[in-house]
């Protein structure tokens, strides 16, 4: 196993190459100048000349993307070019409101989609079985945004129990009280999808050859859903929810704009529609270094989960 | 309940209720996250209000004077010499700075130097100030200083300028290269406030987040792009609120409830950052905010037809404030022969080509855009400057009418025939196509669509160019765009601030239409040494009417803003040019509706 960890750590390195160079690419041909937008309203070249050179961006390519790999070695990003604030502090005070929400949310999500998935692909072609994957299609294609409108809207405007945004100091207050509205739409969006794929996975496992030799030796319906077809299943769950962390903690912007959080997903829009390239440099190379160990943490569980498995 | 209980149950009482009577914070929101409270690196709309509410300008604005005018501040009014080239202020004396670790304990006095620095502060190229602008070419000595900074030398602030003199602790003087009129309201602006050497030493490239002013609110908490809670500073110099509301109603309505009142009269400011105009629309309406201006999207919700607020909200006690915002929106062409490498069918001043952009003017139908894009929301623009700044002329009527039956006749006139495709071509057979440029939102996406209506009405063929907006800005400012819609917001309230936009030697910084009319240029240059008045106003008319014969720009709207307010807010009215009025109000705990 030591060898197989080392190994693809190893790999981590091209990949890595990769994304580096992707994203250089991408911002300085495509990203857009960031020196017109912190020039002002009234910008002449001199200042935008100015601007160029405090940026570091009037530096030739080579000299620029080897900044950035020296950046990445030593974790140091420097500062926003909107606010100066360092891009250190941004991750370390970011994070924490995106956990807040994300980890109750992913718990939640996960429990809820596993006990109905398995509920459905027992009674697999009942009535029930039907409606609830007729349901779910249909939730599933109703946009993110619908939901957080009409929850918004009925949850929190109309019963009033919930404030319609804000964060507060105090880490229970921001779980309890303004975070929750924002970790029941996140619910109410994933389920659906992984009500559906988690589905599949138990219908794969109820099917095989050992549940049916456990149920003609007698065993209780119970014991062979909750601990054989559930452990068996459990590796592609595991994989699934790793894989879906790096992605949701970026990508939970609009959940983070509408609820007022002040998360890593709404400060990656913000660097978008500010060119702001440090934060954009770190959020790529984090998400994927994340997804490098994540992917790496699933085989190893694989492992952990089912003895079986050989790491190769 | 026991006799503890009841015990308890009174003294928690009786602490809670006197702190829940003095605390008045007026919570509002921000609609795009700000990017910090360096005055000289600002370069966002919403942190000016922190800037506003923290720190002191030399001068200020006249709360209720409309047009607005430009009072004493931190000075008294300067003394100007009698060649207009020097200004004297006199410092007030004891304004203290807030309490911050950078003074070490003892209480920090504004002086006149800190003006002197703050200043010098826009040329330090470390600061890349967006608002270098504001003094560049204008103060003795000051560019010369800066281009040695540039050049490499280290910015030395502590070597003399000529135009910057502090003759004594309250004393500052400025030297100008030639007279200029805006320098009131440049030092009104508030990124020119005064900033404490020691402060900005300190906190280094941190001083964004480290706002210590001499300003009636100090930051009290802050989470970027989240919550900015400000509190009323203790030690604030006890402005009272004495202002002359003049002739209009709601203005002494605002005078009788306010007057005599000390300032600030509010424990301070809570601020969310809120993107999306749903949650700041629900926020209101369940009193998590106190005011609320920025509902363009869903204005028909509490506005009726005729612009007054539904009935069901002023059942509630809901107020509004309803004003037209100093900005015009316009749309330019590009006066060049050559966008980039290709040749701009739509420059020039031949007959054809001017007859060629008016029809494409008269195609475009401003009605709709008021009605369907700012849902009723908006004025007509008629004069390049808009209402409540100094020039504004009511009664000017634009010459350029929505009229697309005189359009397409003024294009058959000058040879613009259609071909078999429908699509006119220029007169020499060559294809003709409009490129115009936008960003891809969801706003811009309407201004597309009716845009190409209007073209599709006159047989022009339009052609969309999409980028995002720093790439859109880069384009502008090199006079890469052939087309495009665009908006200027005062930055004070006076006409010149809307007609250097067309002055030729601003190419490639604010005359986005790259327009150079001597003509024009002529006359403007004239105007920079006339005060305000009819002389002054008689060029600008002429102004106007050069720039509507050459059909550079066609004029748009003026969006209103619709502030409304919580019954509980007294003494609210939307300022042209105060970013935050919130020195000038108050929270009344039992409002009468």
């Amino acid at each position: 196993m030591l060898a197989y960890t080392l190994r693809r750590l190893w790999q981590f390195i091209p990949t890595l190459g990769g994304v580096v160079l992707l994203v250089f690419f991408v911002f300085n041909f495509v990203g857009g100048d960031p020196a017109y937008l912190l020039a002002g309203k009234i910008p002449n070249p001199e200042t935008i000349a100015n601007i160029r050179k405090q940026l570091g961006v009037d530096e030739p390519y080579a000299v620029q993307l080897w900044i950035f790999v020296k950046q990445i070695l030593s974790g140091d990003f420097g500062a926003s070019w909107s606010t100066n604030e360092r891009v250190s502090t941004i991750f370390a005070t970011r994070l924490g409101p995106s956990l807040t929400v994300l980890i109750p949310l992913l718990m939640i999500s996960t429990i809820l989609g596993m006990a109905a998935a398995m509920l459905v692909a027992y009674v697999r072609g009942s009535l029930t079985d039907r409606a609830v994957m007729v349901a779910c299609t249909v939730a599933q294609s109703v946009s993110i945004l619908v939901y957080i409108l009409v929850f918004q809207y009925v949850f929190a405007y109309q019963l009033g129990w919930f404030p319609v945004q804000g964060w507060g100091v105090a880490f229970m207050d921001n779980l309890l009280r303004y975070s929750v509205l924002a970790i029941i739409v996140g619910v109410a969006v994933s389920l659906a999808p992984d009500i559906r794929l988690y589905r599949t996975f138990f219908l794969d496992e109820i099917n095989q050859d050992y549940v049916r030799t456990a149920r003609a030796k007698g065993m209780s319906e119970t014991r062979i859903m909750w601990v054989h077809v559930l452990r068996n299943a459990a590796i592609p769950i595991v994989t699934n929810i790793l894989l879906q962390l790096p992605g949701l903690l970026a990508g939970s912007f609009l959940i983070e704009r509408f609820f007022g959080i002040p998360g890593i997903g709404r400060e990656v829009i913000l660097a978008v529609e500010r060119s702001d390239f440090p934060i954009i440099k770190a959020v790529t190379v984090y998400v994927a270094i994340a997804t490098m160990v994540v992917n790496l943490a699933a085989d190893l569980l694989y492992k952990a989960i089912d003895p079986r498995v050989q790491l190769k | 309940m026991n006799t503890a209980a009841r015990c308890l149950f009174v003294l928690l009482l009786a602490v809670a209720l006197p702190a829940a009577a003095q605390n008045k914070i007026l919570h509002i929101t921000f609609q795009a996250a700000e990017t910090g409270f360096d005055p000289v690196r600002v370069h966002d709309y919403y942190s000016g209000h922190v800037l506003e509410a923290v720190y002191d300008t030399l001068l200020s604005y006249d709360y209720l004077a409309r047009p607005a005018k430009v009072v004493a501040g931190a000075a008294a009014m300067p003394e100007i010499s009698a060649d207009g080239k020097t200004y004297t202020f006199r410092i007030k004396k004891g304004i203290t700075f807030t309490d911050d670790p950078a003074f070490k304990g003892k209480k920090r006095e504004l002086t006149a130097q800190d003006f002197a620095y703050s200043i010098r502060r826009f040329f330090d190229p470390k600061n890349r100030s967006p608002y270098a602008f504001l003094f560049t070419g204008k103060i003795v000595g000051l560019d010369e200083f800066s281009a040695r900074a540039k050049a490499g030398a280290k910015f030395d602030y502590d070597s003399p300028v000529a135009g910057l003199q502090t003759p004594d602790r309250y004393t500052l003087v400025i030297r100008l290269t030639q007279p200029d009129r805006d320098l009131p309201y440049v030092l009104a602006f508030p990124v020119t406030s005064a900033v404490a050497r020691e402060v900005i030493e300190a906190y280094g490239e941190e001083s964004p987040s480290h706002p210590v002013g001499t300003g009636p609110f100090y930051l009290k908490r802050y989470v970027r792009s989240s919550k900015i809670v400000l509190a009323a500073n203790p030690g604030y110099r006890g402005k009272v609120w004495d202002f002359d509301p003049g002739d209009n109603p709601r203005f002494k309505q605002i005078a009788e409830r306010m007057q005599g009142k000390r300032l600030p009269a509010i424990d301070g400011v809570e601020i969310s950052i809120m993107e999306e105009t749903q949650s700041r629309w629900l926020a209101f309406q369940r009193g998590e905010t106190d005011i609320e201006y920025q509902l363009w999207e869903v204005a028909p919700t509490f506005m009726t037809d005729d612009g007054r607020l539904k009935p069901e909200f002023v059942r509630r006690g809901i107020q509004i404030d309803r004003t037209v915002d100093p900005e015009i929106t316009y749309l330019y062409f590009n006066m060049q022969d050559k966008v980039g490498d290709t040749p701009n069918p739509f420059a020039g001043f031949t007959k054809e080509r001017i007859a060629l952009r008016r029809a494409v003017a008269m195609s475009y139908n401003i009605d709709d855009q008021i009605r369907i894009i700012r849902k009723g929301q908006a004025v007509r623009a008629q004069y390049p400057i808009p209402p409540g700044v100094v020039g504004h002329d009511p009664k000017y009527v634009s010459s350029i009418p929505y009229d697309p039956r005189a359009a397409n006749a003024l294009l058959e006139r000058y040879s613009y025939k259609k071909g078999p495709d429908g699509y006119r071509r220029q007169p020499n057979g060559d294809a003709l196509v409009l490129r115009y440029y936008s960003t891809p939102t969801e706003r811009d996406r309407q201004f597309d669509e009716l845009f190409k209506r209007g073209l599709d009405a006159i047989g022009i063929r339009l052609e969309i160019v999409k980028d995002r907006f720093p790439e859109m800005l880069k384009m502008e400012k090199q006079c890469r765009t052939m087309v495009r819609h665009a908006a200027w917001i005062a930055d004070w309230p006076d006409g010149d601030n809307f007609m250097q936009l067309l002055y030729g030697p601003n190419t490639y910084e604010s005359n986005n239409a790259c327009y150079k009319s001597p003509e024009y240029d002529k006359r403007y240059t004239r105007s920079r040494t006339l005060p305000p008045g009819p002389e002054r106003d008689r060029l600008y008319h002429e102004m106007t009417r050069i720039m509507e014969t050459d059909t550079v720009w066609f004029l748009a709207d003026s969006r209103i803003r619709n502030a409304l307010q919580q019954p509980n807010v007294v003494g609210f009215t939307k300022h042209p040019v105060l970013h935050a009025e919130w020195l000038y109000l108050d929270l009344d705990p039992k409002p009468q509706y």
